[in-house]
C-alpha cells in the first residue's frame, strides 16, 4: 500500500518544500493547529552590488529590468572591520533602538532579515512602520532579505527549541550564508557582515559559530561619532548586568500573568480601563471602567505599581475600609522628590518618607470627616495589557546631576523631568550631560522593572535650547503626536502638474465640469478670520421671485483634489487635521492645495461643493439640494471687514444687503437651536498678538466676539446637518457622523454641589435644555464674569464629542448633545480636516455624482479613521491650547502685570486662578502665600481655605482675586512658567 | 446486529469451512492460527491539520482514516460549582509539589460523555443507518466505558477539550469494519497531541503556541525514562482501547475471522479492552509473566451472517435427489424439518440460539490472556511511527 503522506523522500524537489506547524489561538478562544507549506527557493537575491551571480537571477519589472540592488559595493567601515561591513540586526536591536538606525551618521547598509521584520511587526506597530519607512529610504541602504524563503537560509524549528531560539538560529544562518555568499563574488575587498544583538546567549553562539557579532554597545564604540550615539542605546543590554549585581527585594508587587487578568476580566472580578494621572497630583491616579458609574481611584505608588499616564491597565477593586476621596491636596513630583540620587539604586523603601508624610496627611483628613457618602471606591494596579509609551519631551532635573561629572565623557545617571506632569520622571544614562543640560530633549522610556523606583529611559535627541522658539514649538508638536514633517514626495507627486497655474477649465465640456452647476454669476463672498489663506466656506444668499430665500453654502472641493486610496489621501488620513499653533499652521494637505487650488479664494474661478436651501423668511427651510459648482468669489471678508460692511448703513450694494440678509436669517436659526436646548459654552479664549518682524509676542487680548462671526457659524451647523440627514439617507451603515454624548448626571455632582453651597443656584442637568436654562440662571448681579465661570466648568464636565459611523450607533445615540441636534456631521472644513473630506466623498456618491469608491463604503475602514481623527482632533485642540499657553507665558516675560482672577478649585494646600484676562490658570500654593508657610484649614464642605499664622486669608470657591502675574524660571528644574501671586481678596 | 454483507458460499461449502475450524487445531482457510491476525499497513500523522490521524490499510482491501480535532468548550457549570478561585493553582508553590498536585488534578478532573463527537462514514451507507450508528455506538462506548478518557480532556473546572472523531471507511466495506475502525481510531489516538496548557488553575485557557511542545493525549512511556514513567499513576500508561472480532467455531476460538470464516461462526463478539503501556516489560525483566494488565470495558454480541446463510439439506431428505426422490408426503416433510434441526455431519447448519456460557467464558479469557494477542496488537499498533 502506498502511502497517502506526500513523500518527500521520492520528490526531486523535496527539498524546496518545508512547513510551518504551530497553534494559533483566536481572540474568541478557539485554539487551532495551523499547517503552513513553505516554498523554498534560490532566486532571492542578496541585493549587494558586489554580488554578480544574483543579478542574474533577480526579478525584473514590466520592462525586463533587473531590480536594482540596494547594498553599496563598498559600504563603510569601522575600527574593527576596516574592510566595510553589512549590518545584520536581530528583532530585539531593532525594537530598542530603532533611534540609532535612524541617525543620519551611521548605521547604512542593513539587511532587515525577514524574521526579523516579522517579529517586530507583531511586537510593535509603529517601530515596523518606522523600520518600513527605513528600507524605503534611499540613501540609508536597508534592505529586506527574505530569509524565510530562501533555500538556504531556512531553518525549522528543531524539537524542543523555542521561537525565539529559533528565530535567533535564523538570524545567525542568514549571516553566515551572506559571508559565504559574499566571499564567493570575488571582489577586492569583500565585506564583513556583522550580526547585531543584545543576547548574550545569541553572541556566544554566533562565536562559536564563527560569525562576526556584536552588542550595540560594541558596535558604536567601534563608530567614529562613538561616544554621542552611546547614549541612545537602550538601557535593557547592561540590565542583565545590573540585575545580578542587586538582587535586592523588588519594590514594586509583580504583575499578573495575561490569561489571569482576562479570566478576571471577563469573569467581573478585575477591571480593565486607560490609567489617568490627575494632573494635580501625581500619586493619584483614576480608571473609568464600565462597572462602576464614578472612575476608581489608584492612589499611592504602590497601587499605581509603574502604570505610566495613557496605558491599558487591569486594577482589583480594594476592599471597601480602604476607599477613600479623591486628593484635595496638590501632590508634585518635582517638590517632594527633588533631592532623590538617580545614582542610588533605591534600596530602601519604596515609598519614601516624604511621599508617605504627604500621603499620610491625607489619610487623616479622610479620617477626621465622617462623610462616608463621599469616599470613592479604590484600586489597584494588578498588570498592563498594553504600554502606551511614547517618546517624551523633557528635559535633565539639574539638580540630579552630580558636580564632578559635569566634564569628561564618563557615563552618568540623571534625572529627566518630562514636560508632562503627569509622566514620572525617568532614569537617564547618559554621557553627555554637561552639553545636554538646560536642553528639551526627547527620551524614550524602556523599561520599569519591579526593583527600580523611577522607570529607565534613553536618550532619543535634542531639540535645542529651553525656551528657544523652534525647541518649544517642536516639543510641543512632539508631545501631542502632531506630524509635523515636511510631505514626503509620494504625496507632493499626487498634487495637479499644473501647480499653481491650475485654472477651472475655460471649456465647459471639459471633464472637470461634468455634472457642475455654474453658479459664477451668484454674488458669493467669505468671511474668515484676519489673514486666513486657507479658506473653506463662502456664503451667498438671493431674493426668489415667490417671495423666499435662496441661501447657498459653498465649501472647497477638496474630494475632487484628493483621490481616495492615493498617498496624499493616507498621509492626510493619518494628520487627520490641520494643527494651528500661534506662529505655525501644520497643514493637513500639502500648501498648494490648501492655500491655493481648493481655497475658495476672491475673484477667482473654484470648484466648489455647494448646499442651496431655500428659506422662509423666518428662516423655515423649504427645500435643499446639493450639487458641485464652480463659483467666483467676490470678495474675502475678515469678520471685522464685514461687521463694519454690515453695519454701515451707507452702504446699499448687493453683496452688502445679502450678507444683512443672510445676518437676519442667521438670528434666527440661532433661536430656534436655543429653543430646541443647544448650550452656549465657554472656554476662556485668547489671542496673542505678534510683532509682524520677529513675531515675537507682544500683547495678549482676549477673543471679541461678532455677530459675523454668528453668521458664519449658524450657516456651517444648517449645511453640517443638512448634509449628515442626506448621507445618513444613503448610506444607513457607513455614514460619517459627529455624536456629543450626554455626560452623565455624575460628572455635574461636583458642580452642582459648589454652586449651591456658594450660590445658593441649582443646576438642573436633565437635559441639555435644562442644562442651558440653569446656566442662563447662574448669574452674580455683582460680578458679570461669573456666569461665564460657571459656563467654563460646566464645559470641563462635558463629554468630548467624537466622530462614528453610523452603523456602530443607535439612531438616538447620533445626538449632539451641545448643538441639540438630532444628527450632526462636519462638511465645511474639508481642507483642514480629514472628517470633512470623507463626509464630501459621500455626499457625493449620495447624490450620484460619482460611483461610490469601496474605502467610503467599507465600515471598518472608516471605524479606524473615525478612531485616528478623534485622538488627533484632540491632540490638535491640546497642542493649540498649550501653544498659546506657552506665548502667554513670553508676552509675560519680564513683565508684571495685576489682574482680577477668579478662584476655580480649591485644595488644601492651596487654589486655582484662572485670569481670564490671560486665559490661564495657575497654582497658588500656601507656601507661596507667607514665609513661614501659614498654617490653614481646610472646610470641604463650604470650599472654604482659612489661612493663619503668617498671612490671614479666607480663600472661597468663586471668588474673585486680584493677583499679580509674572513668569518665573525655576532655577531647579529649568522651567518657565507663569507664576501667580495673592496681592489681595476682594 | 446483522453484519450485513451476503457470502455468496454455498451449505456445502459452508459446511466443509464449519468442519475445517473445528477442527483441533483449526485450519483457516488461509492457514493462520487461530490467534494470528491478517497483515496490515498502519501510518499515523497522515492529516497535518488535525490533532491526530491514523490509517489502516487491511489486507482484505479494507481502509479506513480517522482524523481527531480538538476544540476548547466552555464547561457547563453545574450548581454548586460557580465559584472561581483564582488564587488556586495561581498561587502554586514550589516544583516539588507539582507531582501532588497533578495528582490531586486528576482526582478532581470531571468528565462527561459529551466531549465526544464520533462519527462513522461508510461508503454507501446513510449516515443515520442502523449499522453504521451502532458501530459508532460500539466504538464509542468502548472510548468510554470506563470514564477514564474524557477526564482526559479535562482543562479546568471551567474548560474541556472537546474532541471530534472521524472515521472514515474509504474502501467498500468488503468485511466487517469494526476491528478496522477500532485498530484505526486507536492509533489515531495515540498520535493524537493537544496544545501545551500555559494558564494556571481556573483561568481562561491559554496555550503554548509551540505544536512540538504539544503533549500527547496519551503520553508515551519511551525507555528512556522508564523511571518517570513508573513513577506517574497508572492512569496515565493506560492506551486508548481497541474493539476486536473474536469469534467462536465449535470450542476454538478464532482471531480476526475473515468474512468467509465469519460466515460460518456460531457466536461473534465484539470485545473492547484496554491496556497499559508496555514499560513492564522493562520492568520484571524477562519473565513469561511479562505483559499489560489488561482490562475488559465491554463485549457485544455481533449477530454473525451464518444466521442468514440458507441451511444445507442431508441427502435423504433431499426430494428432488437421493432415494426418497418422487415420493412425497406430510411424513417426509416432517422428517426434512426434523433433519433441519438434528445436526448431521457434512450438512450445513446455520447456528441457532445464543453463545454457550462456557464458550463465551473462554473467549474472554483468551482475549484477557497476559502476553496474548491483545498484547500482540497493542505493541504493533504502539509501533507505528506516529510524527
Amino acid at each position: 500500500m502506498a502511502s497517502l503522506k506526500r513523500s518527500l523522500d521520492s520528490d526531486p524537489f523535496s527539498a524546496n518544500i518545508s512547513s510551518k506547524v504551530y497553534v494559533r489561538s483566536t481572540k474568541s478562544g478557539k485554539v487551532q493547529k495551523i499547517v503552513r507549506e513553505v516554498y523554498l527557493r534560490q532566486d532571492i537575491p542578496c541585493s549587494s552590488r558586489l554580488c554578480q551571480t544574483c543579478i542574474k537571477t533577480a526579478p525584473r519589472d514590466a520592462a525586463g529590468r533587473p531590480t536594482t540592488f540596494v547594498l553599496s559595493e563598498a559600504p563603510a567601515g569601522t575600527s574593527v572591520f576596516p574592510q566595510g561591513h553589512y549590518l545584520v540586526p536581530d528583532t530585539n536591536a531593532f525594537l530598542t533602538a530603532m533611534d540609532l538606525f535612524e541617525q543620519s551618521a551611521a548605521f547604512y547598509d542593513v539587511i532587515v532579515l525577514q524574521v526579523v521584520l516579522e517579529e517586530v511587526r507583531n511586537r510593535s506597530l509603529p517601530l515596523y512602520n518606522r523600520l518600513i519607512g527605513l528600507t524605503k529610504s534611499e540613501d540609508k541602504r536597508f534592505y529586506v532579505f527574505f530569509n524565510e524563503f530562501r533555500l538556504e537560509t531556512h531553518v525549522a524549528r528543531q524539537e524542543g527549541e523555542s521561537v525565539n531560539d529559533r528565530n535567533d538560529r535564523a538570524v545567525r544562518k542568514a549571516v553566515a550564508w551572506y559571508g559565504q555568499h559574499l566571499a564567493r563574488t570575488k571582489a577586492k575587498t569583500v565585506p564583513a557582515v556583522v550580526m547585531l544583538s543584545n543576547d548574550r546567549d545569541n553572541l556566544r553562539k554566533a562565536k562559536q559559530e564563527g560569525i562576526s557579532a556584536c552588542s550595540l554597545a560594541e558596535y558604536v564604540k567601534q563608530l567614529r561619532d562613538g561616544d554621542r550615539l552611546l547614549d541612545m542605546i537602550p538601557e535593557s543590554g547592561d540590565q542583565g548586568i545590573v540585575k545580578e549585581k542587586r538582587p535586592g527585594e523588588p519594590l514594586y508587587p509583580e504583575y499578573f500573568t495575561m490569561s489571569k487578568m482576562m479570566t478576571g476580566v471577563k469573569n467581573g472580578l478585575l477591571h480593565q480601563g486607560i490609567f489617568n494621572v490627575s494632573p494635580y497630583n501625581y500619586l493619584e491616579g483614576s480608571i473609568r471602567v464600565p462597572a462602576f458609574p464614578k472612575p476608581l481611584l489608584i492612589l499611592g505608588r504602590e497601587n499605581i505599581n509603574r502604570a505610566i499616564d495613557g496605558d491599558l491597565v487591569v486594577v482589583e477593586v480594594l476592599p471597601k475600609d480602604q476607599w477613600k476621596e479623591p486628593s484635595t491636596q496638590v501632590i508634585e513630583e518635582d517638590t517632594i522628590t527633588k533631592n532623590e540620587n538617580p545614582d542610588a539604586e533605591e534600596t530602601a523603601d519604596l515609598v519614601s518618607e516624604k511621599e508617605r508624610k504627604a500621603l499620610q496627611e491625607e489619610v487623616k483628613r479622610t479620617h477626621n470627616k465622617t462623610t462616608e457618602g463621599h469616599a470613592q471606591p479604590t484600586a489597584k494596579v494588578v498588570g498592563v495589557v498594553k504600554r502606551n509609551w511614547r517618546q517624551y519631551v523633557g528635559h535633565i532635573d539639574q539638580s540630579s546631576v552630580s558636580q564632578s561629572t559635569q566634564q569628561g565623557r564618563k557615563q552618568d545617571t540623571v534625572f529627566v523631568i518630562p514636560m508632562d506632569k503627569k509622566i514620572p520622571k525617568i532614569r537617564l544614562r547618559t554621557r553627555q550631560v554637561a552639553e545636554l543640560v538646560g536642553k528639551r530633549i526627547l527620551v524614550a522610556i524602556d523599561a520599569w522593572d519591579r526593583g527600580s523606583r523611577h522607570p529607565i529611559g534613553h536618550f532619543v535627541r535634542c531639540l535645542g535650547e529651553l525656551e528657544t522658539k523652534a525647541a518649544e514649538t517642536e516639543a510641543l508638536l512632539l508631545e501631542y503626536d502632531v506630524q509635523y514633517r515636511p510631505f514626503p514626495k509620494t504625496v507632493l507627486d499626487c498634487l495637479p502638474k499644473e501647480g499653481h497655474d491650475w485654472r477651472v477649465p475655460e471649456n465647459m465640456d471639459d471633464p472637470g465640469w461634468r455634472d457642475r452647476e455654474d453658479l459664477r454669476g451668484l454674488l458669493i463672498c467669505s468671511i474668515d478670520p484676519i489673514g486666513c489663506q486657507d479658506i473653506d466656506d463662502a456664503l451667498h444668499s438671493r431674493p426668489l421671485p415667490n417671495g423666499n430665500i435662496e441661501v447657498g453654502v459653498h465649501i472647497a472641493d477638496v474630494s475632487h483634489f484628493v483621490k481616495p486610496n492615493n498617498a496624499m489621501d493616507t498621509e492626510a488620513s493619518i494628520r487627520g487635521t490641520t494643527v494651528y499653533m500661534v506662529d505655525k499652521r501644520i497643514d493637513m494637505l500639502p500648501m498648494l492645495l490648501g492655500t491655493d487650488l481648493c481655497s475658495l479664494k476672491p475673484y477667482v474661478e473654484r470648484y466648489a461643493f455647494s448646499v442651496l436651501w431655500e428659506m422662509t423668511t423666518d428662516a423655515d427651510i423649504v427645500n435643499v439640494r446639493f450639487t458641485k459648482s464652480v463659483i467666483k468669489s467676490r470678495e474675502a471678508f475678515s469678520y471685522e471687514q464685514a461687521q463694519l460692511r454690515v453695519d454701515d448703513q451707507s452702504q446699499q450694494d448687493e453683496l452688502t444687503k445679502s450678507i444683512r440678509t443672510l445676518l437676519a436669517l442667521s438670528r434666527k436659526l440661532k433661536q430656534k437651536r436655543l429653543d430646541a436646548g443647544a448650550l452656549s459654552l465657554s472656554s476662556p479664549e485668547v489671542k496673542v498678538q505678534m510683532e509682524s518682524e520677529t513675531s515675537d509676542p507682544i500683547d495678549v487680548k482676549t477673543k471679541e466676539l461678532l455677530d459675523t462671526m454668528s453668521l458664519v457659524e449658524e450657516f456651517m451647523l444648517l449645511a453640517n446637518v443638512s448634509v449628515a440627514r442626506k448621507i445618513y439617507e444613503a448610506f444607513p451603515q457607513t455614514a460619517i457622523l459627529r455624536r456629543h454624548g450626554a455626560p452623565p448626571k455624575t460628572n455635574f455632582d461636583e458642580l452642582a454641589n459648589q454652586l449651591r453651597v456658594k450660590r445658593g443656584l441649582n443646576l438642573s442637568v436633565e437635559s441639555s435644555r435644562a442644562l442651558a436654562d440653569s446656566l442662563d440662571a447662574c448669574v452674580d448681579p455683582k460680578e458679570p464674569f461669573f456666569n461665564t465661570l460657571a459656563r467654563i466648568m460646566a464645559t470641563r464636565c462635558m463629554m468630548a464629542a467624537e466622530y462614528f459611523c453610523s452603523g456602530t450607533q443607535a439612531y438616538p445615540e447620533f445626538r449632539h448633545y451641545g448643538l441639540a441636534s438630532e444628527i450632526y456631521t462636519h462638511f465645511t472644513s474639508p481642507i483642514r480636516r480629514y472628517a470633512d473630506l470623507v463626509a464630501h466623498r459621500q455626499l457625493a456618491a449620495a447624490i450620484g455624482y460619482e460611483a461610490v469608491h469601496p474605502s467610503v463604503r467599507s465600515r471598518g475602514k472608516l471605524e479606524a479613521v473615525c478612531k485616528n481623527i478623534n485622538v488627533r482632533h484632540r491632540n490638535a485642540q491640546l497642542a493649540g491650547r498649550a501653544s498659546i499657553a506657552y506665548y502667554v507665558g513670553q508676552a509675560l516675560r519680564g513683565k508684571a502685570a495685576e489682574e482680577d482672577g477668579f478662584v476655580l478649585k480649591i485644595f488644601s494646600n492651596g487654589f486655582v486662578v484662572l485670569v481670564p484676562r490671560f486665559g490661564i490658570e495657575a497654582l497658588i500654593r500656601l507656601r507661596d502665600l507667607g514665609d513661614p508657610e501659614p498654617a490653614a484649614e481646610y472646610d470641604a464642605e463650604t470650599y472654604t481655605l482659612k489661612t493663619s499664622g503668617s498671612r490671614e486669608l479666607t480663600v472661597e470657591l468663586f471668588q474673585k482675586v486680584r493677583v499679580k502675574v509674572t513668569d518665573q524660571k525655576d532655577e531647579a528644574t529649568g522651567k518657565r512658567g507663569v507664576k501667580m501671586e495673592l496681592l489681595s481678596v476682594y | 446486529m446483522a453484519s450485513s454483507q451476503h457470502v455468496l458460499l454455498s451449505p456445502a461449502e459452508l459446511a466443509y469451512l464449519h468442519a475445517s475450524l473445528s477442527l483441533a487445531p483449526p485450519i483457516r482457510p488461509d492457514g493462520r492460527s487461530p490467534t494470528q491476525f491478517r497483515p496490515l499497513v498502519a501510518e499515523t500523522g497522515i492529516l497535518p491539520g488535525t490533532n491526530g490521524s491514523a490509517r489502516i490499510c487491511f489486507a482484505d482491501g479494507t481502509e479506513a482514516i480517522v482524523g481527531v480535532k480538538a476544540e476548547v468548550e466552555r464547561t457547563a457549570q453545574r450548581s454548586g460549582d460557580e465559584t472561581v478561585f483564582l488564587e488556586e493553582g495561581g498561587a502554586g508553590g514550589d516544583d516539588d509539589d507539582e507531582e501532588e498536585e497533578a495528582g490531586q488534578g486528576l482526582e478532581k478532573r470531571k468528565g462527561d460523555a459529551s466531549w465526544v463527537e464520533m462519527t462513522v462514514e461508510i461508503p454507501g451507507l446513510r449516515d443515520d443507518d442502523s449499522g453504521t450508528a451502532f458501530l459508532a455506538a460500539m466504538l464509542s462506548e468502548a472510548l468510554l466505558a470506563d470514564g477514564g478518557f474524557t477526564k482526559r480532556l479535562w482543562i479546568n473546572r471551567r474548560f474541556h477539550w472537546k474532541l471530534y472523531l472521524d472515521i472514515i471507511l474509504i474502501s467498500p466495506p468488503l468485511s466487517y469494519p469494526l476491528p478496522l475502525l477500532s485498530l484505526t481510531t486507536h492509533l489515531a489516538l495515540l498520535s493524537t497531541r493537544l496544545p501545551r496548557l500555559k494558564s494556571e488553575g481556573d483561568e481562561d485557557p491559554f496555550f503554548d503556541d509551540d505544536w512540538a511542545a504539544a503533549p500527547y493525549l496519551f503520553p508515551r512511556t519511551s525507555s528512556t525514562n522508564i523511571a518517570t514513567a513508573k513513577s506517574t499513576t497508572p492512569a496515565a500508561a493506560i492506551r486508548p482501547p481497541i474493539t476486536l472480532l473474536v469469534m467462536a467455531v465449535g470450542n476454538n476460538i478464532i482471531f480476526d475471522p475473515s468474512k468467509e470464516e465469519l460466515a460460518v461462526a456460531d457466536v461473534a463478539l465484539a470485545v473492547s479492552v484496554t491496556g497499559s503501556s508496555p514499560s513492564h516489560y522493562a520492568a520484571t525483566g524477562t519473565g513469561e509473566e511479562a505483559g499489560r494488565n489488561l482490562r475488559l470495558l465491554s463485549i457485544r454480541t455481533v449477530d454473525p451472517p451464518s444466521r442468514l446463510t440458507p441451511p444445507g439439506l442431508a441427502n435423504a431428505a433431499n426430494t428432488a435427489y437421493g432415494p426418497s426422490n418422487g415420493t412425497m408426503g406430510t411424513q417426509k416433510m416432517a422428517e426434512a424439518r426434523a433433519a433441519e434441526t438434528e445436526a448431521a455431519e457434512g450438512v450445513w447448519r446455520p447456528p441457532r440460539g445464543g453463545a454457550k456460557r462456557m464458550v463465551l467464558g473462554a473467549l474472554v479469557q483468551k482475549v484477557l490472556e497476559r502476553g496474548g494477542v491483545v498484547d500482540e496488537v497493542l505493541d504493533a499498533l504502539e509501533g507505528v511511527d506516529s510524527g
